[in-house]
């Protein structure tokens, strides 16, 4: 009798696998891009591009390293791809000057910037014709429901039902190094609702907003830069 | 009845003694400071060379800290010293090397680092998303035959969200090398700006006059050789350092990091932190 109650929760738990993997990507999201040109655009094979988190002062706004990763690599790969320069890789080739305390606030402060002769040196080197500040965050807006789980010596499972929102919202904004002045900005926010139900195994159905966040602003950086937008 | 009520019993009695003296005893978080997070500086060198030197306590160095309820906390910070100012040296110092003391004929002058104080505070404290970590370096220079020049103080901070580290270990480390790349940042920007490096250099990286011997009974008035403070004071032609008369206070966007980072020694959190070793 026992055997026959594991083989029926091991069947159960399969289940529940085969439908989390079917019903993972299930969660829905909505994404609005959005763009301001200040200046015309363009970019060469040659040209290099980096995306920067602002970490001038603790704040709320903070991008998220992996968020800056993702864009990076995402500008990196695919369709129209651009030499982009990883944030850490930068900052070591121009210490100390893009140290959070450090680092340009305004374009205003460029000019300046770029009249260190060796400062320009470095930059020439590595090919950079972009500066991406991205600031932002993704955060849990609401969440309800409940969930349980129990384990007996016969088996065990889980029963409830959460529910969570999540809003993603970052602007980034691009600053031309050859001519020190913003050529404009982009932003993209994202927002989706996240389900769990649980009938003895969670069957999670993730929005994945921040990812959608990324990619959208990834591809539109990437025309923005490319000026095909 | 009794002994099989005690037997039945006994397994929690452990549990529950083991999982107290877990939560009691907490252990200690160890966290180093690691080496290879220290780029050479891109900078124009001052006309200096300087030799470095490093005492024990600075390499030896080791933030301890009991935080109520959070645990010991041990930051050693003296391992990636050497290195960090080895980095430094190449960026901005004409020429460097490590000494063994404060004096160092065949150089300009010598750098002596110290860190003076240590602290931080953990998201929970500050009810913050960040891990945050101060420095304070205190800077003496001397000159070639080890009368010091001058000193200064730099204040550092760095800080790492607690959404980009999983544990605080990562996450306080991440915060502690942070503050050594601000330290390394600012020591850049601004040591040809620091007052005493500007008017050394500008006068020519002199020998300091010795101070005279304490003595009980006060010096006899007006008469005999320049003392340093004679020597310094505005007006007078003696060849050495016109420490008084040189303005070369840090202006511009230096000037102004400087006062934020003035702004965020960490006097307003240190309320919140929990008893210090």
């Amino acid at each position: 009798m026992t055997e026959t109650n594991g083989k029926r929760f091991m069947r159960l738990i399969a289940c529940g696998v085969i439908a989390s993997t079917t019903l993972l990507l299930g969660g829905c999201v909505t994404n609005t891009v959005q763009q301001v040109r200040e200046a015309s655009t363009g970019i060469t094979d040659s040209d290099s591009i980096v995306v920067l988190g602002r970490r001038n002062r603790p704040s709320q706004s903070e991008a998220e390293m992996d968020f800056l990763d993702c864009v990076s690599r995402n500008m990196a790969s695919g369709t129209d791809a651009v030499q982009v320069v990883t944030e850490q890789q930068f900052m070591d080739a121009l210490f100390p000057w893009f140290e959070p305390r450090t680092a340009p606030v305004n374009t205003t402060d460029l000019p300046d910037l770029l009249s260190e002769p060796i400062l320009a040196e470095r930059i020439r080197e590595i090919g950079l014709k972009y500066l991406v500040w991205v600031e932002g965050q993704t955060q849990r807006t609401a969440q309800a429901g409940s969930f349980s789980c129990s384990i007996a010596p016969g088996g065990g499972g889980c029963f409830g039902f959460l529910t969570w929102d999540k809003d993603s919202s970052y602007e980034a904004s691009v600053w031309n190094t050859h001519t020190a002045k913003t050529a404009g900005k982009v932003s993209s926010d994202a927002a989706g609702t996240s389900y769990m139900p649980a009938i003895v195994v969670p069957i999670p159905l993730i929005a994945r907003v921040q990812s959608s966040a990324c990619s959208s602003l990834a591809s539109q950086l990437k025309q923005f830069v490319q000026d095909k937008s | 009845m009794t002994v099989s009520i005690w037997r039945a019993a006994a397994p929690c009695v452990l549990l529950c003694s083991l999982t107290g003296l877990l939560a009691g005893c907490g252990g200690t978080n160890r966290l180093e400071v690691i080496e290879g997070q220290f780029p050479v500086p891109v900078m124009v060198k001052a006309p200096v060379r300087l030799g470095i030197y490093l005492d024990e306590d600075l390499t030896n160095f080791v933030h301890k800290e009991t935080i109520e309820s959070k645990g010991k906390w041990e930051v050693s910070l003296g391992s990636a010293q050497r290195e960090l100012f080895n980095n430094l040296g190449t960026g901005i110092f004409e020429d460097h090397r490590f000494v063994e003391g404060t004096s160092a004929p065949q150089m300009d002058g010598v750098l002596k680092p110290t860190i003076r104080e240590v602290q931080f505070s953990l998201p929970s404290q500050t009810r913050s998303k960040y891990y945050e970590v101060w420095v304070r370096y205190d800077f003496e220079l001397f000159d070639k035959a080890g009368t010091k020049v001058g000193q200064w103080v730099l204040p550092a901070y760095g800080k790492a969200s607690e959404k980009d580290f999983g544990n605080k270990m990562s996450g306080m480390q991440a915060a502690a090398i942070a503050a050594c790349r601000d330290a390394m940042a600012f020591f850049s920007l601004n040591f040809q700006r620091e007052k005493v490096v500007y008017d050394w250099i500008k006068a020519g990286k002199p020998l300091q006059p010795l101070a005279p011997p304490a003595s009980p009974a006060p010096p006899p008035a007006a008469t005999g050789a320049p003392t340093a403070a004679s020597a310094n004071a505005p007006g007078s032609n003696s060849p050495g350092p016109v420490v008084a008369s040189a303005s070369a206070a840090p202006t511009g966007r230096q000037a102004d990091a400087q006062t934020d980072k003035q702004a965020d020694t960490p006097a307003d959190t240190q309320t919140d932190k929990g008893g210090q070793q």
